[in-house]
């Protein structure tokens, strides 16, 4: 029975949750009883997700490939008007974080989290973490298969498996279902994207040493095309022979990101095809029964049909300008006909982008149970999702959505921005992130400009951690400290979509904080007076180079 | 923290173990959450001296450390660096609060 290391998810996860509970309550305790001290119970905190910022506690809690139910997102809410200060914080990573936890208190958040099956724990240490997935997974209409199976396949073979305990490095893996990325698979250490070969059949394309941070480096493609049932083999192999090569002599070359680059992608192949050769017809090929027993878990919700010309949505749409913005940019096609997918924007103009109050939170959760089956999901554009809407209920979501002030026309647009803590909150921050997104937001704040400026990421980071993912922002803003003053460096041309994939080029010195606004009109207004017919932002920039914009931004700033 | 001492003035900061806030030493070697109340540090010494009182008090605190602070003419202390300041001062933008959002 080649499949017997997969096992249900519930009476494991559960036991060992709870079990892990318990015993950080004790080490709280004994830590607070000063029989702790903080040098023994920092990596026990940390095991937990709590973290120590400038000025209280951070627990992050984990929403496995972003995937949320009502039910989840009401206790995230009560955990965070009981246990916080009533808010939470929507990351890149698809976690939460909750920013004012008491150290006294961790264990209750944790335990109530645990009632509806999350957790605060970091697979910290060396290993495989959590894999990502597009936050559109099991909705999309360019899906080919719900990458989440796959994520769950992963988790389970990576949890279990004793090898992989001790990597030079953490591992993350990212895969998305469809051609069109969105699940950033060109910066991770594993990338996989789906894909249908010239016979039809379902496979990988399998990306490897990918990474931002402080050696930011676009993954390199080692397979087109990978059967998917031979994933765990190959997955394998590829560990290996990181585990054999990898650095373990310096903290900051140990990624295999390093590897491959120092190696060569050529030879990386070489050697990973070689590994996995001599172990492609074992026990990890995967039986259909056990991918199919996966999928279970992730069956889609029962769409029934449904219009797909609806009147009302067509005389709303000439009624309400802003409605028909919103249905432009912040609704996508969904794979059955008459529905939806909706992005309720977590960046209404002025807010720190991603922050949810609990009450907002349980809008949200209110609009799912009514309109989207009880589902959300996290984006790592730190948005929420309701991912099957039917088509005739899209003015009545979008009128719940603007009670909540998260109806923003905006989602892919200039003020849809990525932002770290940064200084207001991370103690490794070299400048504030938040507030220079806040005054760009507010800056743009006009919708009818922002469409017509059109698809423009900007990305923003406190400090070359790249927690705000700057290096692939159209426009990347990385904050530095120059002897106590917070200046900020702009970058243009990174991108994250397939294909194009591609880490910013440096565009100066970097810029004083107050005029980063400045600087940032001035790049719209470089690109609006020189761009094509339908050219973005990003794509005027290939075709012109920085130089226009180097020109007009040092002249002016 | 040894780049900290070079500052004339000091005070001794950490963060509270019990909930992580900010917290400063005062005279009486009680920690305290007011930057107004901070026993203040005017040389070399006096700065070797209040971090070793900070560590010997710092049971209920995580990792006291030194923090190079100005005095105004009215005896008002300011830490130097923006870090200081933000962690003494809180957020510099209004956090979203649980009851600033209701909806019908
Ligand atoms: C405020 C507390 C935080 C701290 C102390 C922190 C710290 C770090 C550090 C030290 C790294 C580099 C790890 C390495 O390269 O080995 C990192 C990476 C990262 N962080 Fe954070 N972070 C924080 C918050 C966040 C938030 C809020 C997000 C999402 C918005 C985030 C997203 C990421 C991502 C995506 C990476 C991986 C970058 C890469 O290597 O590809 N972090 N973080
Ligand atoms: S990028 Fe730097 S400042 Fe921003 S959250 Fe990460 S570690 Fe903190």
């Amino acid at each position: 029975m080649p499949d017997a290391h997969f096992y249900r998810y519930d009476d494991y996860d559960r036991r060992l949750v709870a079990e892990r509970v318990e015993q950080f309550r004790d080490q709280v305790r004994r830590r607070l009883a000063g029989e702790l001290t903080e040098d023994q119970f920092k990596p026990l905190r940390l095991t937990n997700g709590l973290y120590l910022q400038l000025h209280a506690y951070m627990l992050r809690i984990a929403i496995p490939y972003g995937t949320l139910s009502s039910r989840q997102l009401r206790k995230l809410a009560e955990i965070s008007r009981t246990y916080d200060r009533g808010y939470g914080h929507f990351t890149t990573r698809q976690n939460l974080q909750l920013n004012w936890i008491k150290l006294e208190q961790a264990p209750d958040a944790i335990a109530a989290l645990a009632e509806v099956d999350m957790h605060s724990i970091q697979t910290s240490g060396n290993c495989v973490r959590n894999t990502t997935a597009d936050h559109f997974a099991g909705a999309a209409a360019d899906e080919i298969e719900d990458p989440r199976v796959w994520c769950e396949i992963v988790r389970q073979w990576s949890t279990l498996h004793p090898e992989f305990s001790f990597l030079p490095r953490k591992f993350k893996i990212a895969i998305t279902g469809s051609p069109n990325d969105r699940a950033a698979v060109r910066v991770h250490d594993i990338g996989l994207r789906f894909w249908r070969n010239g016979e039809g059949e379902a496979g990988f394309e399998v990306i490897v040493g990918g990474g931002l941070g402080r050696t930011p480096m676009i993954g390199k493609t080692l397979r087109e095309f990978l059967p998917k049932d031979e994933l765990l083999a190959y997955l394998e192999a590829t560990l290996r022979v990181y585990n054999r090569h990898g650095r373990r002599d310096n903290l900051f070359k140990a990624r295999i990101k390093i590897l491959v680059h120092e190696i060569g992608a050529e030879k990386m192949r070489e050697e990973v095809e070689a590994e996995y050769e001599s172990m492609k017809d074992s026990a990890l090929k995967l039986a259909p029964e056990t991918i199919e027993a996966i999928a279970r878990q992730f069956a889609p919700p029962p769409l029934q049909s449904k219009r797909t010309r609806v009147p009302e949505v067509e005389a709303l749409k000439l009624e309400d300008r802003n409605f028909a913005l919103w249905l432009k940019s912040n609704v996508a096609p969904h794979r059955a006909p008459g529905h939806a997918i909706v992005t309720a924007s977590l960046k209404p103009a002025g807010a720190p982008p991603g922050d949810a109050s609990a009450a907002q939170m349980e809008g949200v959760a209110d609009i799912a149970d009514a309109y989207s089956f009880s589902e959300i999901r996290v984006s790592h554009e730190q948005n929420l999702v309701l991912p099957h809407v039917a088509i005739e209920d899209l003015p009545a979501v979008y009128r719940a959505l603007g009670r909540l002030g998260f109806a923003e026309a905006n989602i892919g647009k200039i003020t849809d921005i990525i932002a770290c803590p940064g200084l207001d909150y991370c103690a490794l921050a070299n400048a504030r992130s938040i507030p220079v997104a806040q005054r760009i937001s507010n800056h743009f704040a006009a919708l009818a400009r922002q469409h017509d400026i059109g698809d423009l990421k900007i990305k923003i980071s406190g400090c070359i951690n790249a927690c705000g993912h700057h290096h692939v922002g159209h426009i990347g803003i990385l904050g530095v400290d120059k002897n106590g003053a917070e200046l900020y460096q702009i970058s243009l041309g990174g991108d994250v979509d397939f294909g194009h994939t591609a880490l910013g080029t440096i565009l100066g010195p970097a810029v004083p904080a107050e005029r980063v606004v400045e600087a940032v009109d001035t790049l719209v207004a470089t690109y609006l007076e020189v761009r094509t017919d339908g050219e973005r932002f990003v794509d005027t920039y290939r075709r012109i180079g920085i130089q226009p914009f180097k020109d007009r931004v040092y002249a002016t700033v | 923290m040894a780049k900290n001492l070079r500052g004339d003035l000091q005070v001794a900061s950490a963060n509270r173990l019990v909930d992580g806030m900010v917290v400063f030493l005062d005279a009486a070697a009680q920690w305290t959450d007011r930057l107004d109340r901070a026993d203040v540090a005017r040389d070399e010494k006096a700065a070797e001296r209040l971090l070793e009182r900070a560590r010997a008090e710092s049971a209920t605190v995580v990792d006291p450390f030194l923090v190079a602070v100005t005095e105004d003419g009215a005896g008002r202390i300011e830490p130097l660096s923006l870090r200081e300041k933000i962690r003494a001062a809180g957020l510099t933008f209004a956090a979203i609060a649980a009851e600033s959002v209701r909806y019908a």
